[in-house]
């Protein structure tokens, strides 16, 4: 693993945040995260003090709570996370906006297609839906489709190569 | 009827009709020039290779609905392109095109063009101002700004040739350039005057006001029809008036090799000069990006002034040792 | 001069805009409909003067919520919806979305079509970057330039044409391959337009990289700061401008672009014309990849076995393409059968605008123009 990499695997350790290794050939990222949205902000700002940056934040709704997407990679070597954040029970969860100014709209978007709050964002107005379209939340899924949030995970183990093989990608 | 009534009538046709004639001609020439550097062939359906597109272009403008908006000031919104054309027309009458071809010729010609063609200041102001709209009023911000300056600058590099003629007639002035042409003793006058005109009648790369992508069209963005083609028609009447000041001043006029029926055909060479310089202004236009406004006034108040003011003082001094 | 309009003139009553802090400053509008921002974008812009205080782009003209058509479509269908996002260069996308399926699934791709796939999304990048030189200029008042570039571009276009047979809006590609195999026509005029692209370099030298008022207008212009580049999460050749060597087909190598030998332009300054000189070395750089991919073109099947009805693991999958502005990545998250359960698409040019509030404070309109210009936006992605 590159020496980078390892710094900030440890740091997040050390935030006490769970980082499974993934089979990059099959995932297509180096590191998985499910997170509580208490840490998610303690998260950010490791990810910014170690130089990565923000891919994108998304929405997956699902059984119990609609769960946040964030995707991390890094400038200088192959090292991308992916960390899921369960909402709140008010479909709430913090903006890490003021961290990377670039979550901004992609938090605006996600409120948009999904109706989750993100506490103090600085402009929650609709970004892609028109004004009057604020209630819309598009892509909530009708209760037929839903599915449980296990049921979306990979069925074999996470860990398939010996790590150090593996995780040689960096 | 007096002969000088119908002497002055016959000449008010004949000018307004030269300057539509030259509007079309010029219109057509930067057409096919631009389409040329372009690598395209540019016009030509109408007539063969499109002689004929202007005067159809014309009869279609002619046409056109005039839309005066609504929030605008209506007297003021149709009298800015009147009082945009109708100045453009009168520096014709004093420009000579030939030994006998000038309509009246007065002592002060120089300073009754200066003069006519600063009235289109008042123009573009009225035009924005009446048209209600924000993009006009940057465009006629920047414009005032633009020809106010750059007047500047060229009035320098007039005087510096009045200083070695002593007289402002334009005639005066080709009869002075008796054994040489004037470009030859005050290059960096004929540069910056060139410079100074292309930045008056707006033209590329000085054509902030009429900033197609940033302001959709700046001053004339709400004009249309007839409106429209008045501000068209008075550019490209500007155009040709700095040009032939440039050819009178610097190129010696009509002068050039002798023709027969000289005191007449000496038009030939003057139409020559003006339409090369026309040619280099068109040519100017479509290889250069456009000037940012700020660089643009520093261009002109930092470099062309203080060019313009040493040319007057080196003229100056010379004039009084030779 | 009559008015036509007369009394049957529609009256609209617009809300008048209130709360301007301050009296000096006005609001000024550009677009939706505008010759300067490609595509329907409008950025609300607070003036004072000539200075913009503040800019706010106002998306959302053109969506047409992609992401929750392909909850409801299987790859096969929801193929012509990648080309349609980013038109000026959709190889890349299509790229992305074929190759996604092939990692979830685990199909391989015959080492022809990974090459024909290589080839045809260089190609479509010299495309792109065309444009952008010739519109950039365009809307800083230079109006040959785009002649020329839309010249090089016809020759690309012809070419991708006969074998893909779209001009623009490109589906060329399967999972599993490609649709159709390049010839010896294919390949004999590609390297022609590669002899006369190097060619033509000294003309976009000549008139635009060494034209004064062209350089006045773009250098120190929007300088972006390698740090706020973080932040934003801006990538492609913004990013390359800002002085950071990152470029997904080096970062994280895919399909083939390991056997080729190319390197990744950079800037020092951050600013317009290092964003230009990025793109203009890129498209050389591109030129390299074709020319050795078409050395290196083995012979083989184009289009592999892949199963007509898809039956995807459950699980997330995640694939980066480097598109001609950005990088690309496609997100992937399925229940099993044939169709996503969720697709998320993070686009280049979205990371890159949401720069623009940040810095464009106290710009002066021209310069906006042409940061803008610089950062080589196509809305149609933004807006998906």
């Amino acid at each position: 693993m590159h020496p980078a990499t390892e710094k900030l695997v440890s740091a997040l350790k050390e935030l006490s945040i769970q980082v499974d290794n993934c089979n990059y050939e099959e995932r297509g990222y180096h590191f998985e995260i499910d997170l509580e949205a208490d840490k998610l902000r303690v998260l950010a700002e490791c990810m910014l003090a170690q130089e990565m940056f923000l891919g994108f934040v998304g929405g997956l709704h699902v059984k119990p709570a609609i769960e946040i997407v964030y995707q991390f990679a890094s400038f200088e070597r192959a090292c991308r996370f992916v960390v899921r954040v369960p909402v709140a029970a008010d479909n709430s969860i913090p903006t890490i906006s003021d961290i990377y100014q670039g979550a901004n709209w992609h938090e605006r978007e996600t409120r948009d297609f999904y109706g989750v709050n993100f506490t103090d964002h600085p402009n929650l107005v609709p970004l892609l839906l028109a004004e009057e379209d604020v209630d819309l939340k598009p892509l909530l899924k009708k209760d037929e489709d839903l599915k449980e949030s296990a049921e979306l995970r990979w069925a074999a183990p996470v860990e398939e190569k010996p790590e150090a093989e593996k995780a040689e990608q960096g | 009827m007096p002969p000088e009534l119908l002497r002055m009538i016959i000449a008010a046709v004949l000018v307004v009709a030269f300057v539509f004639l030259n509007a079309m001609i010029l219109g057509y020439m930067e057409r096919k020039v631009s389409a040329h550097i372009q690598r395209r062939p540019g016009l030509m359906e109408v007539g063969p290779h499109g002689v004929l597109q202007l005067l159809i272009d014309g009869l279609k403008l002619i046409g056109k609905q005039l839309v005066v908006p609504e929030g605008s000031n209506k007297f003021l919104f149709r009298l800015a392109p009147v009082l945009s054309f109708a100045p453009c027309v009168l520096p014709f009458v004093v420009i000579p095109f030939s030994k006998k071809l000038q309509i009246v010729s007065m002592d002060i010609s120089l300073i009754f063009i200066l003069a006519m063609t600063s009235i289109n200041v008042i123009a573009i102001l009225v035009a924005g101002w009446a048209s209600n709209n924000k993009y006009s009023l940057f465009g006629t911000f920047r414009s005032v700004a633009q020809a106010v300056s750059y007047e500047i600058p060229m009035l320098l590099s007039i005087l510096s040739v009045i200083l070695v003629t002593s007289t402002f007639s334009l005639s005066g002035i080709i009869a002075a350039q008796k054994y040489y042409w004037f470009i030859l003793i005050q290059p960096l006058a004929f540069i910056i005057y060139f410079i100074s005109g292309m930045a008056e009648t707006n033209r590329a790369p000085f054509d902030m006001p009429e900033a197609e992508s940033e302001l959709t069209a700046g001053f004339h963005t709400e004009y249309s029809g007839m409106g429209f083609s008045f501000f068209f028609l008075a550019e490209y009447a500007n155009m040709f008036t700095v040009c032939s000041i440039a050819t009178v001043l610097f190129l010696g006029g009509w002068k050039g090799i002798p023709l027969p029926l000289g005191d007449y055909t000496g038009i030939f060479w003057f139409m020559l000069k003006v339409y090369g310089l026309l040619f280099v202004m068109i040519w100017v236009r479509w290889t250069f990006p456009r000037v940012r406004f700020d660089q643009l006034m520093t261009f002109c108040w930092k470099y062309l002034i203080p060019f313009a003011l040493a040319n007057l003082l080196i003229t100056a001094v010379l004039v009084k040792l030779i | 001069m009559g008015n036509l309009v007369g009394d049957n003139a529609v009256h609209v009553d617009l809300e008048p805009v209130t709360d301007i802090p301050n009296d000096n400053h006005f609001y000024l509008n550009m677009g939706p409909q505008h010759p300067s921002t490609h595509g329907v974008l409008r950025v609300l812009l607070e003036m004072d003067g000539e200075y913009v205080v503040e800019a706010q782009p106002v998306l959302g003209y053109g969506h047409r919520m992609q992401e929750k058509m392909a909850e409801h479509k299987n790859w096969m269908a929801f193929m012509p919806n990648t080309g349609r996002m980013d038109y000026a260069a959709a190889l890349p996308y299509n790229h992305g979305y074929v190759a996604l399926f092939e990692r979830l699934c685990g199909i391989e791709v015959p080492a022809r079509a990974e090459y024909i796939r290589v080839i045809t999304s260089e190609l479509n990048r010299i495309v792109s970057h065309h444009l952008w030189i010739g519109a950039m200029l365009l809307d800083m008042g230079a109006f040959t330039p785009i002649l020329y570039t839309f010249d090089d571009r016809e020759q690309v276009l012809d070419i991708l044409e006969d074998v893909t047979g779209s001009r623009l809006t490109y589906c060329y590609f399967r999972v599993g391959g490609v649709c159709k195999d390049i010839d010896d026509k294919f390949i004999e005029k590609t390297r022609a337009f590669i002899k006369r692209q190097r060619e033509r370099f000294t003309i976009y030298n000549d008139l635009i990289t060494g034209n004064i008022i062209f350089i006045k207008r773009t250098e120190g212009v929007g300088i972006i700061s390698p740090d706020m580049a973080r932040r934003y999460g801006i990538t492609g050749p913004v990013l390359r401008g800002s002085g950071i060597a990152y470029d997904v087909r080096k970062n994280e190598p895919y399909s083939v672009y390991p056997n080729f030998d190319f390197e990744i332009p950079v800037g020092q300054n951050g600013d317009s014309y290092d964003r230009y000189m990025v793109r203009l070395l890129e498209i050389e750089q591109s030129l390299r990849i074709i020319e050795q991919a078409l050395d290196q073109l083995p012979e083989g099947p184009f289009l592999g076995k892949a199963p007509k009805k898809m039956k995807m693991p459950t699980g997330d999958c995640s694939f980066t393409v480097e598109a001609a502005r950005g990088e690309l990545t496609y997100y992937l998250v399925s229940g099993g059968g044939d169709i996503p359960y969720r697709l998320k698409i993070r686009v280049p040019s979205y990371s890159n605008l949401s720069v623009l509030p940040e810095l464009c404070q106290s710009m002066l309109l021209s310069d906006l123009v042409a940061a803008m210009g610089s950062m080589d936006l196509v809305i149609p992605e933004i807006d998906r």
